[in-house]
């Protein structure tokens, strides 16, 4: 048996042809509340304890790129809603965290990302994301559930595209032991 | 104490040729600093009874950070000057509180596209258990 936790993670809740409503359905434009910052950068370089100057060091980034940029691996960092905000509710501001299935809980599954162009201190991102797939009810070591696939594009304050994901996670929930 | 830096050329690069291993402890402390430098507080990655209520023995690092981890692998070996153009990464198995990470990799493939000189690279992140996470990139780097 495992431990009671306390706070179950928000979810939609719904059946498998309710989330296949969704598929397709153009996504919400939503504009990152975070703009891209140093403090944040080194934060997550000192996660990753990457020293990669690009990220450091003005004078080589400046040459190299035309000024400090952002790791790819922050990408969906900049788009993440803030624990509590005076005027705004907290959201999911990812699609797939919206799809109504029967599962509690979820993982994330993998990513496949093609970069276009860096960001740089400073810019702020717009992320446009939809539902690409619901797979039919599917059972895993976890448990059972739904492959949700998802693409999310994301835009530069000038509209120029930075990056395009495909993101794939499983919806489930833990199957009683047999 | 400050790493040398590589710097490696797209024309001195051979198909086949290992990258450089990175090795990090994840201690609790890594996977918190984890939640909180990508701000995704999903419990999975914080609170080790939720964890365990999803079937995970502890809570675990998310995408983003071992998608950091993966770039660093690359970005270690073949430079700072190096563009990312594409990252394709599958977790098969989590990566826990009190595991040890392990970045290793080979060069696949080196040629030119579109005017770009350009270098496909596999990346497998591994534990102490076994291989986790295999990852392919595209890198773009200077000629020469």
């Amino acid at each position: 048996m495992t431990e009671q936790f306390t706070v179950p993670f928000p979810l939609q809740y719904g059946t498998y042809e309710d989330a296949l409503k969704m598929v397709g359905k153009p996504g919400n434009r939503v504009v990152a509340e975070f703009s891209v910052n140093w403090e944040m950068i080194k934060v997550f370089c000192a996660l990753e304890e990457d020293g990669n100057p690009s990220f450091w060091d003005e004078e080589y980034a400046q040459k190299q790129w035309g000024g400090i940029i952002a790791p790819p691996g922050l990408l969906l960092t900049w788009g993440m809603s803030l624990q509590w905000h005076p005027e705004k509710e907290r959201q999911h501001y990812f699609v797939a965290m919206k799809v109504p299935l029967p599962g509690d809980t979820l993982i994330n599954v993998g990513t496949s990302t093609e970069f276009h162009r860096h960001l740089f201190l400073g810019d702020r991102i717009a992320a446009e994301d939809r539902l690409l797939d619901v797979s039919e009810e599917k059972r895993t070591r976890l448990g059972v559930g739904h492959f949700l696939t998802t693409q999310a594009d994301f835009y530069n304050q000038k509209d120029e595209l930075i990056a395009v994901q495909t993101n794939q996670l499983f919806r489930y929930y833990v199957a009683e032991e047999g | 104490m400050a790493r040398e830096i590589s710097y490696r050329y797209w024309s001195d690069i051979n198909e086949g040729e290992a990258l450089s291993r990175v090795e990090m402890d994840v201690p609790f402390e890594r996977v918190i600093l984890d939640a909180a430098a990508t701000q995704d507080y999903f419990p999975g990655h914080h609170n080790p009874a939720y964890a365990k209520h999803q079937g995970q023995k502890n809570i675990y690092l998310n995408t983003m950070a071992i998608e950091g981890f993966i770039d660093r692998v690359a970005t270690d070996w073949a430079g700072p000057h190096t563009f990312i153009r594409k990252r394709q990464m599958q977790m098969r198995a989590s990566i826990y509180a009190g595991d040890t990470m392990i970045g290793e990799g080979k060069v696949e493939r080196r040629y030119e596209e579109d005017g770009r000189t350009l270098v496909d690279v596999s990346i497998t992140i591994s534990t102490q258990n076994g291989a986790c996470v295999p990852a392919n990139l595209t890198l773009e780097l200077p000629r020469s």
